[in-house]
């Protein structure tokens, strides 16, 4: 490994810890103006993100679970990305993944093994299609896809919205609610009550397939090269809107088995309200997470870990509000997105301890 | 001297021509490892037209954007009328009176003549503006000048030669009192350039001063008082024109004895590989780029096809290869019809390609030399295997074109953003050739390459022709169609308006058709 | 039928509702006129609600509430432009990390100071009165349409014409859309580029934020969390739909409105659930969008609005050579 790709890879994994120190620290100001002791408040958060008590109190055992849906979602951005698409569609095709699951979870009755797995291979491709138009619109139209995936994801929400409330609304109660899956449909749990199952060992397994996929395969290949230089692809004649919407249909997929899997696994129906975000923290995982599937796998673990944290630890413990995970997550994103604040920095820190960076073909 | 940054735009644009002298002029790119000016020492009499000459990469455009304060150079003085100056940003540049017309337009293509011309310094009542008086002021420049406009034309939609027209008032509505002109005549047919020459002889009769940077030698002997000669970021030496000649200054520019015929044996063609027959491409905006064209190349010969930018290259090659689709006609390979056969297909029957962008077409610089190498293969037998690619033979491939290629500092596992375009040059050259093609379509192949790579890519050329292969070879370069060519076509206006023997062909009839006149007319 | 839903009622109710929307894409397509991509406008909009209502309770004073929103809205217009001018971040990650961390941190806010669980409000936040307008209510079917509006549906209209005007009649107009055009040409000539872009960033976070005041106090009296629930995007499809020309995009979003206004009537008129009847703005902004790519394919695009994904930073640096 040559001494420039060691120093692309130091600032690859540095500059997103820098990140996320200095995100803690900004963060901090706010706790402040709450009046809380900002040491207190990332002890206990922390704590119930990432520390483990006994095994059956263990919080970084529900971050694994909580993880496992964003390192999909995570996987899905990254996919799109890298053939050239924007997309944020994750949201919506993760909802239609789980109403896939939640309906035919008790709708189709199917041994064990079986019935999961189809659910499974079902809400992909759901996804899959879900991602499809605003892939086409992109490659013929050159409608911006950031502002489809977008609307889609309303329309997706809408439409869980009323099937929640109407076709398949369980209970008279106040909270619409669908009808629990049938035992035969869940994926198992490696801990009891914890959730965490099956679901994650599926994420692990992913991460794997799309790392082959993205590298190791032939079609992984076309729509990287598509993303990276459209004209140059374009030229050794690889068909450049395909690739792109292979990627796209790849990413719905994701997404889909996304929504699916917190259904099977945890959730076992749906309620109003549901999901809440784990889409677009899949978009976010995958922009800290360098757009690389291992990257992803870190930071969901470190995403998951934070929100969870703020819930329990900073909103039960102490009285700080939740939403300060979220406000820390995306302080985290700035400072990653400013990183030529890093790079003058340790270029600064470099000068200054006498090493100087030596003039070549150098990456700046 | 009152500032020509107040929108004063009056009648009066005189202001003594100006001398410049710049001294010790050095500048390093770290990014690129490139020490483009070294030391350089520069100077130009008040009133003169004083060329700089220089092959790509010389340094010459850097010095001058040194002077016209775009770079900042890393030591060394400039003078301007014996006054020391320091120039940070074109503003500075533009108050002291020198301004530059680049090789790209600095125009806004939506805005009007008078809208471009007056672009910063618009005048304005309250804020407003108002058109009347603007066109009112750009006409009277135009005519001061004597380079008629129209000052409500839109500036996109102007012919390239005018453009450059709004650009040069540009600069004379501020006062320039030295112009400098980067490659005035790259975008002009023949006859536009010898307007330009006189646009260049009446400015410096009214005491302009004019600075412009070329490499086309003929030009300066036409137009200069003195040449300054550029190699390698050193200046080498300046003469006055009257006293130098083409030849001495080709060797000052390249250091030895330049032969502007490569020594190559006569060509034997063999049956045609590459037939064009009556295509025409149509451009987007509408104008047919490509009309009625038919051309032949056979195996074992090397059809030139010369012409100014901008008559239908791109397109022409375009559409070739498969990058674009044609409108009309039929495009055969070996006899075998091609015409609708996406670029795979087409690369597969054995086309190969070297196009003009190597940065952002020919190859993708993020990503390794592997990558790059495959990209018009990958889908062979020996290259995927149920749906993977197989990264021994890959390896393998990219082995062979670093070592047939002489590829230097090509490391595996690193992007080859860090390679030098002769080195990336003959990365796509050993890709293209390493399928065994029978036809080779080469556009600009050598454009921003340093003297010893465009040999090496001529030599490539001529080698593959050698053993039977029909290399089409569209350049913009004259020098090249000539040393390269068996047959020259000349490309004008989307049509092919005349054949020339490459050895009986002068350079002086190849200009009269680039530039649209007919051979018989002169007697 | 038609006549059911489109009554001068709805179309008065699209009027309003476009505001927001309108507001938010006239700020837009100012920015995409310099060639600055602003997908923060949701954000700033609800930056902008949240600011009105705590502004006009703290001042006791509604209009000071909306001009506290329109300044703060300004004010993260300025934080956006620094951060993208000094430190060169990318414009779309930054927006959309702005964008989370005003919809959480609003939320944190309000909690935090007022005890409150999802929406707030106060008795003694009064909603901004309508205006009548002298003689307008004389003039038959066009001025019950046109009358009786809050200050802000007003204003809105001001600011399509006031940027119409400005960026076509002035200097500082043509230079912004030099500036969008061909930024060196600009920059060349002495056009202060990073002075246009602050000022384009700043005036659509005020605009933003004012849109998203009318949200807050200009009606009902009451922020709820996610209030803006994506008007700003509207706005930016809007910008978009409307060839980033003021007096087209204030048009464009009226369609969005008027969109919104019937699918509020539709719940009253029909038994489709309320879910399924806002698909209807949504569609619209779906279809005026596959338009803007149709006619785009048609004429050249002066609309160059290039998005790049996300790039891993090791590879960032290789931009340099491609110049």
């Amino acid at each position: 490994m040559t001494p420039r790709r060691q120093r692309q890879l130091l600032d690859a994994a540095l500059i997103p810890l820098l990140a996320i120190l200095s995100g803690l620290v900004l963060a901090s100001i706010f706790v402040l103006l709450a009046k809380n002791s900002p040491l207190v408040a990332y002890r206990e958060l922390f704590r119930a993100g990432f520390g483990c008590t006994a095994l059956a109190r263990c919080g970084f055992l529900t971050t694994l679970e909580r993880a496992t849906p964003l390192i999909f979602t995570g996987l899905s951005a990254v996919v799109a990305f890298r053939s050239g698409m924007f997309s944020i569609g994750q949201e919506g095709q993760f909802v239609l993944g789980a109403m896939v699951a939640a309906w035919l979870g008790y709708a189709i009755p199917l041994p064990p093994v079986v019935h999961p797995a189809l659910i499974l291979v079902l809400a992909m491709a759901v996804g899959a299609a879900y991602a499809y138009v605003p892939a086409v619109l992109k490659v013929r139209l050159n409608v911006n896809e950031i502002i489809t995936t977008i609307i889609f994801n309303s329309i997706a929400i809408l439409f869980m919205t009323y099937l929640v409330n109407f076709p398949l609304r369980a209970t008279r109660g106040s909270t619409a609610v669908t009808r629990p899956i049938d035992a035969t449909a869940q994926l198992p749990e490696f801990l009891p009550g914890s959730h965490w199952g099956v679901g994650f060992v599926l994420a692990i397994l992913a991460v794997v397939l799309v790392w082959i996929y993205l590298w190791r395969s032939v079609t992984g290949y076309e729509q990287r090269m598509a993303g990276q230089a459209p004209g140059f692809a374009r030229y050794g004649g690889i068909r450049g809107g395909r690739a792109a919407i292979r990627g796209m249909l790849v990413s719905g997929a994701l997404a889909g088995a996304a929504g699916a899997i917190e259904v099977l696994g945890v959730h076992h129906q749906v309620l109003q309200g549901f999901s809440v975000g784990l889409g677009f923290d899949g978009v976010l995982v995958a922009i800290l997470g360098q757009v690389h599937p291992v990257g992803v796998l870190l930071v969901s673990v470190l995403f998951a870990g934070i929100r969870l944290g703020a819930q329990i630890g900073l909103q039960i413990t102490t009285n700080i509000p939740r939403e300060l995970g979220g406000g820390i997550l995306a302080l985290i994103i700035l400072f990653v997105s400013a990183r030529s604040l890093y790079t003058d920095l340790l270029a600064w820190v470099a000068r200054v301890t006498g090493r100087q960076r030596a003039p070549g073909k150098e990456a700046a | 001297m009152t500032s020509p940054i107040d929108g004063r735009g009056g009648m009066d644009h005189q202001g003594p021509p100006l001398a410049v002298e710049m001294s010790g002029i050095t500048k390093y790119f770290p990014s690129s490892d490139v020490l483009a000016n070294d030391h350089v020492d520069f100077a130009v009499a008040a009133g003169e037209v004083h060329a700089l000459v220089g092959e790509n990469g010389a340094g010459k455009t850097t010095l001058m954007n040194i002077l016209f304060g775009l770079v900042a150079p890393d030591s060394g003085s400039i003078r301007v009328d014996g006054r020391p100056v320091r120039i940070h940003h074109p503003d500075d540049a533009i108050r002291l009176g020198i301004d530059m017309v680049h090789q790209h337009f600095k125009l806004v293509p939506s805005f009007t003549v008078a809208e471009n011309i007056l672009l910063g310094i618009e005048p304005t009542r309250a804020g407003f503006v108002r058109a009347a008086d603007e066109n009112a002021r750009v006409r009277a420049l135009a005519d001061e000048f004597g380079l008629p406009v129209d000052p409500t034309a839109r500036v996109g939609d102007l012919p390239v030669s005018l453009q450059q027209r709004v650009e040069i008032l540009k600069a004379l509505q501020r006062d320039a009192r030295l112009l400098i002109l980067d490659e005035p005549t790259a975008v002009l047919t023949p006859q536009e350039s010898q307007e330009l020459f006189g646009v260049i002889r009446a400015l410096a009769a009214r005491g302009r001063t004019v600075i412009f940077i070329t490499h086309k030698l003929v030009e300066v002997i036409e137009v200069a008082h003195h040449v300054s000669v550029m190699r390698r970021g050193r200046m080498v030496g300046t003469k006055p024109v009257a006293e130098t000649n083409v030849r001495e200054l080709a060797r000052m520019m390249v250091g030895r004895e330049v032969l502007f015929r490569v020594n190559k044996p006569p060509a034997r063609p063999g049956r045609p590989v590459l037939e064009v027959d009556r295509l025409t491409v149509t451009r987007q905006d509408g104008v047919q780029a490509v009309a009625d064209l038919s051309l032949t190349v056979r195996a074992g010969e090397i059809v030139g096809v010369a012409g100014v930018s901008g008559n239908g290259q791109t397109e022409l090659v375009d559409a070739v290869t498969g990058m674009r689709p044609a409108d009309s006609g039929t495009i055969r390979l070996l006899g075998q019809p091609i015409t609708h056969l996406p670029v795979w297909d087409r690369r597969a029957s054995g086309m190969a390609h070297i196009p003009e962008d190597r940065l952002t077409v020919g190859l993708n610089l993020q990503t390794t030399l592997d990558e790059n190498v495959v990209v018009s293969r990958y889908r062979e037998p020996q290259f995927s295997r149920a749906g993977l690619l197989v990264r021994e033979k890959i390896a393998a491939l990219a082995e062979w074109v670093v070592s047939r290629f002489s590829v230097a500092a090509a490391r595996p596992g690193e992007d080859i953003a860090t390679l030098s375009g002769g080195n990336l040059q003959k990365v796509v050259l050993g890709r293209e050739l390493s399928g065994e093609p029978t036809c080779i379509v080469a556009n600009q192949p050598t454009r921003g390459l340093d003297v010893g790579s465009i040999e090496f890519v001529h030599q490539t050329l001529i080698d593959a022709r050698d053993r039977g292969v029909a290399v089409l070879l569209v350049s913009v370069e004259l020098d090249e169609i000539l040393a390269l060519a068996d047959r020259i076509l000349v490309l004008f206006r989307g049509r092919i308006v005349g054949e020339l023997d490459a050895a009986t062909a002068t350079e002086e009839d190849v200009g009269i058709l680039m530039a649209g006149g007919t051979l018989e007319a002169v007697s | 039928m038609i006549g059911e839903i489109l009554t001068l009622a709805v179309l008065r109710s699209g009027i309003r509702l476009a505001t927001p929307i309108a507001l938010a894409a006239i700020g837009g397509a100012l920015c995409n006129r310099a060639g600055v991509l602003n997908f923060a406008l949701e954000g700033m909009m609800l930056f902008g609600a949240f600011s009105a209502i705590v502004g006009a309770f703290w001042t006791g004073n509604t209009y000071l509430g909306v001009l506290i929103a329109a300044v703060s809205g300004g004010m993260i217009g300025l934080v956006f432009a620094f951060l993208y001018l000094r430190y060169r971040v990318d414009l779309i990650i930054m927006a959309l990390a702005i964008n989370l961390f005003i919809a959480e941190m609003t939320v944190y806010f309000l909690r935090t100071f007022f005890g409150a669980f999802g929406s707030w409000s106060d008795p003694s936040i009064r909603q901004l009165p309508d205006i009548a307008i002298p003689g307008l209510s004389r003039i038959p079917v066009v001025g019950t349409l046109l009358n009786g509006h809050n200050i802000i549906v007003y204003l809105s209209w001001a600011a399509a014409l006031g940027a119409f005007i400005v960026l076509y009649r002035t200097k500082f107009g043509r230079h912004i859309r030099a500036v969008g055009e061909n930024q060196s040409a600009a920059e060349t000539v002495g056009i202060s580029v990073p002075a246009v872009k602050v000022f384009v960033l700043v005036i659509s976070g005020a605009l933003a934020a004012l849109g998203g005041a009318f949200l807050s106090v200009g009606h009902l009296t009451l922020f709820t969390r996610d209030m803006s629930n994506g008007r700003g995007w509207l706005g930016v499809t809007a910008a978009l739909f409307g060839l980033n020309h003021p007096i087209f995009v204030l048009f464009a979003g009226l369609f969005f409105g008027t969109a919104d206004a019937v699918a509020v009537r539709l719940q009253t008129v029909t038994t489709i659930p309320p879910s399924l009847v806002q698909f209807l703005p949504n569609i619209a902004a779906i279809v005026a969008l596959v338009l803007v790519g149709l006619s785009g394919r048609l004429k050249r695009g002066t609309l160059r609005m290039r998005t790049r994904p996300p790039q891993p930073l090791a590879g960032a640096a290789v931009a340099q050579k491609e110049q």
